[in-house]
């Protein structure tokens, strides 16, 4: 059967890109309102200007609770019938790169083009055993490309998942009496060294006596927190408790002279060089442990103020229907439940529409966005809470560079970056 | 001074598989049996038994299943695959101190079919072992090869050296392993090319830089070098055998010294081992190192005095680790090519080796290297014939 699926998807590949598609409408200020309110999102700017919010691209060419016709050149259709055929019947989006050439206006009818660009699988997901399903569009209005779109789903076999990592298996320090003013400093948000008393030797891990000059009067210093990569580990298998893999791990060479062992955030584990600057995070699992941690130390970075968003049912429902998402897990529990979930979750365009809002309402309303890359982990599930943190730099050619995380009780739910025209 | 006190008169041992199919004392008693009858000894003549302190078998159940009567001495080493060449040197010890006669080392695992030791585990007790772990495990670095890959990294960096080098230790191992039909992967030798395809386990470190999971036992026979002349075999004569701690030592995550590419608790073995033994790294036939990643294999020739530091790279080109290479190193397969058996097997080969019946003789009649797990405390030995 997976030689099938291959050969199916050499065929969908090798016919190329899809004829054009038009939206079914224009764009036009109702659909806007309907999907700005749905989304919370008050920036004046779009209905003032006549402009479509960019994260909206999508949203004219979904083909509706009905399609007029099924559209077989349409490349993830055909392919998401052959996997549905095999058995792998649930969907959901993983991955959106989106590029905004400029916002559609008001009146325009935007037409797409899409073809497939990989099918991977078999592979075994937490949401169960499945093939993830790539296509790129590029969205035109006449012969003018205004945006373009790389989009990654997994067809999954439902009933297949994984038994779910129970809560709190995530692997703990033994803290003794000698450790505990460090464990004691990462719940208040600080990096603490150990001080001799008698010497002022510095030193990590700490014991009970300085080995320097034996003194037995252990104190400890608060670290800057900055640090230069001293070795690092990419770790993909075999899984940890507790945690999504693969995970980086660094030995940083703190600016104090010390050196010491956490997890690397916030990278792309193809970029991580030894000497890279880093600087401490603090990452919270329960109320007796925080770990230290890294993260690349940018220079000039602004933390975004953290969104709390309560998913109820009506959010997931008014935002999928704001955004013509008609698939029954976003509005139906019952299939939702039945296809593996535990309720109703939001679709990837509200997803991507809750970024875009995080990073304006923060930006400004007047700022263009150039483009989004947007990576769902955990869903989120109606009656969540989905809290957003971000932070922002300025890349080398003046864009700005924002890094968002929207993270519910049942971990990471989208990892975002938007890239903010200067 | 015990070197040249004593020998090994006997080794045994069980299959090599991914599931044996019986108990951890099963293969105990069956790898025991087998090297006492190797050396034309009867249980009743052992006074003493070492094993290792991960060893699942008390050394009374193995004397009580062999009938075994009195023992006189009882020891175990830590520190996990860094306690292979400790036993030995423990049984040396009990020889050369007259407290036993007749030592027995023991080592047996369901490694693969039980309790896998690359697995990330918690840590429950609250010994400083534990506490130590406290500053690795939960960061993320909760397994052996990821711990050994924050070192291979620096090693690269530092060195020059490619992910290719590793990868030639691996293509050795295994040729060796396709000639010897004890090993695992008899018949299947690999390409560096099948080094590159095969998957990251943790960066640099890629599935075939890990060495293999294994169910097995083996256990070797220690006397006097006087009384091992009047026995079945051609005795191995332990030249030398030591056991080193560097400082700052830490189990498997030693990050906190100045170099953290380097093994210098193997290079206090390496010296002690060259002084006892009064050889000198160019007399070594063969090595027998401990391979359970092969970056340490690399990182050991330069501690031993094979070549320079960060130099290893070239030792290991053009099948320099080889059969019929400048230095062949585990002409049995090692644990990446025979079995895991927290390297005893290798102490077996250097015993075949020194006797001439190993199935990849290496010609010649100098001393064996042997060494023991890397990263932690550890130990070597050399044998050579009487």
């Amino acid at each position: 059967m997976d030689e099938e699926i291959r050969a199916a998807a050499r065929r969908v590949a090798e016919a190329g890109e899809s004829g054009l598609r038009p939206a079914r409408d224009p764009v036009n200020l109702p659909a806007i309102r309907d999907w700005l309110e749905a989304i919370g999102d008050t920036n004046p700017v779009y209905e003032r200007e006549g402009l479509a919010p960019p994260a909206m691209v999508q949203v004219w060419t979904m083909p509706g609770l009905r399609p007029a016709a099924l559209d077989p050149a349409d490349p993830l259709r055909a392919m998401s019938t052959v996997l549905d055929e095999a058995g792998f019947t649930s969907v959901v989006a993983t991955n959106c790169e989106q590029t905004y050439h400029r916002y559609l206006r008001d009146g325009e009818r935007p037409e797409v083009r899409s073809r497939l660009t990989d099918v991977t699988g078999p592979k075994r997901t937490a949401l169960g055993e499945g093939w993830f399903v790539t296509t790129e569009s590029t969205w035109f209005v006449g012969a003018e490309p205004v945006a373009s779109m790389r989009f990654r789903v997994l067809k999954f076999r439902p009933g297949t998942a994984a038994p779910p990592a129970e809560p709190g298996t995530a692997l703990r320090p033994v803290i003794s009496p000698d450790s505990a003013y460090f464990w004691a400093g990462t719940a208040v948000g600080e990096l603490r060294l150990q001080r001799c008393g008698e010497c002022g030797a510095l030193r990590h891990p700490p014991g009970p006596a300085c080995p320097r000059c034996g003194a037995t009067k252990p104190e400890y210093a608060v670290a800057s927190g900055t640090g230069r990569i001293h070795s690092f580990v990419v770790h993909r298998h075999p899984p940890l408790p507790g945690r999504r893999l693969p995970v980086v791990v660094a030995l940083v060479d703190l600016e104090e002279g010390v050196r010491m062992v956490g997890e690397l955030r916030g990278v792309d584990p193809a970029d991580v060089r030894v000497g890279a600057a880093v600087r401490v995070d603090f990452v919270r699992l329960d109320d007796e442990v925080t770990l230290p941690a890294w993260r690349p130390d940018s220079p000039v970075e602004t933390v975004l103020p953290t969104w709390e968003l309560a998913v109820t049912p009506t959010v997931v429902i008014s935002t999928a229907l704001a955004t013509r998402d008609f698939q029954d897990v976003h509005h139906d529990r019952d299939a939702a439940v039945r296809r593996g979930g535990k309720d109703i979750f939001l679709n990837i365009l509200t997803t991507t529409g809750l970024v875009q809002r995080y990073v304006t309402d923060w930006a400004g309303p007047e700022v263009t966005l150039r483009g989004m890359d947007i990576r769902l982990g955990a869903p989120c599930h109606a009656y969540d809470t989905l809290t957003f943190t971000g932070r922002a730099r300025v890349a080398a050619d003046g864009e700005r560079v924002v890094s968002v995380s929207g993270r519910t009780a049942g971990g990471e739910h989208v990892a975002a970056t938007v890239r903010v025209a200067s | 001074m015990i070197a040249r006190s004593a020998a090994i008169a006997g080794i045994g041992a069980t299959e090599f598989s991914k599931d044996s199919g019986r108990s951890e004392l099963r293969l105990a008693v069956e790898a025991v049996r087998a090297a006492l009858d190797d050396a034309g000894l009867r249980p009743s003549d052992v006074q003493g038994m070492v094993t290792f302190t991960m060893d699942g078998n008390a050394e009374v159940a193995v004397a009580r299943e062999l009938g075994v009567g009195e023992l006189s001495f009882l020891s175990r080493i830590a520190y996990g695959g860094g306690a292979a060449c400790a036993v030995v040197q423990q049984a040396v010890l009990a020889v050369a101190a007259g407290l036993a006669e007749v030592v027995v080392c023991y080592r047996a695992l369901n490694e693969r079919s039980g309790r896998r030791f690359g697995r990330a585990q918690a840590q429950a007790g609250t010994t400083s072992a534990d506490v130590d772990a406290g500053w690795h495990y939960p960061m993320g670095l909760a397994t052996p090869a990821a711990m050994v890959a924050m070192v291979a990294q620096r090693y690269l960096h530092d060195y020059g050296a490619s992910t290719d080098d590793f990868g030639r230790v691996a293509v050795a191992a295994r040729r060796h392993a396709a000639t010897n039909p004890h090993a695992w992967f008899h018949g299947r030798p690999i390409t560096l090319d099948d080094h590159r395809a095969s998957r990251w386990i943790a960066d640099p470190l890629r599935l075939l830089d890990c060495c293999q999971e294994s169910d097995g036992a083996v256990a070797l026979v220690v006397t006097s070098a006087e009384r091992a002349r009047d026995l079945r075999q051609p005795p191995a004569v332990v030249c030398a055998a030591a056991q080193g701690s560097g400082p700052d030592q830490y189990v498997m995550t030693s990050y906190y010294r100045d170099e953290v590419a380097a093994l210098p608790e193997m290079g206090v073995v390496a010296r002690q081992l060259w002084r006892q033994s009064g050889y000198t790294p160019s007399d070594v036939r063969t090595a027998v190192l401990y391979d359970h990643f092969t970056p340490y294999v690399l990182m050991q020739l330069e501690e031993l005095g094979f070549c320079g530091r960060g130099e290893a790279r070239h030792l290991v080109a053009d099948g320099g680790i080889e059969l019929g290479g400048r230095l062949p190193v585990n002409p049995h397969g090692g644990q990446l090519g025979e079995a895991y058996i927290h390297g005893m097997n290798g102490i077996a080969e250097a015993v075949r080796q020194v006797r001439g019946t190993a199935v990849n003789p290496v010609p010649g009649d100098g001393p064996v290297l042997v060494t023991a797990g890397t990263g932690v405390p550890t130990s070597g030995l050399v044998l050579a014939g009487d």
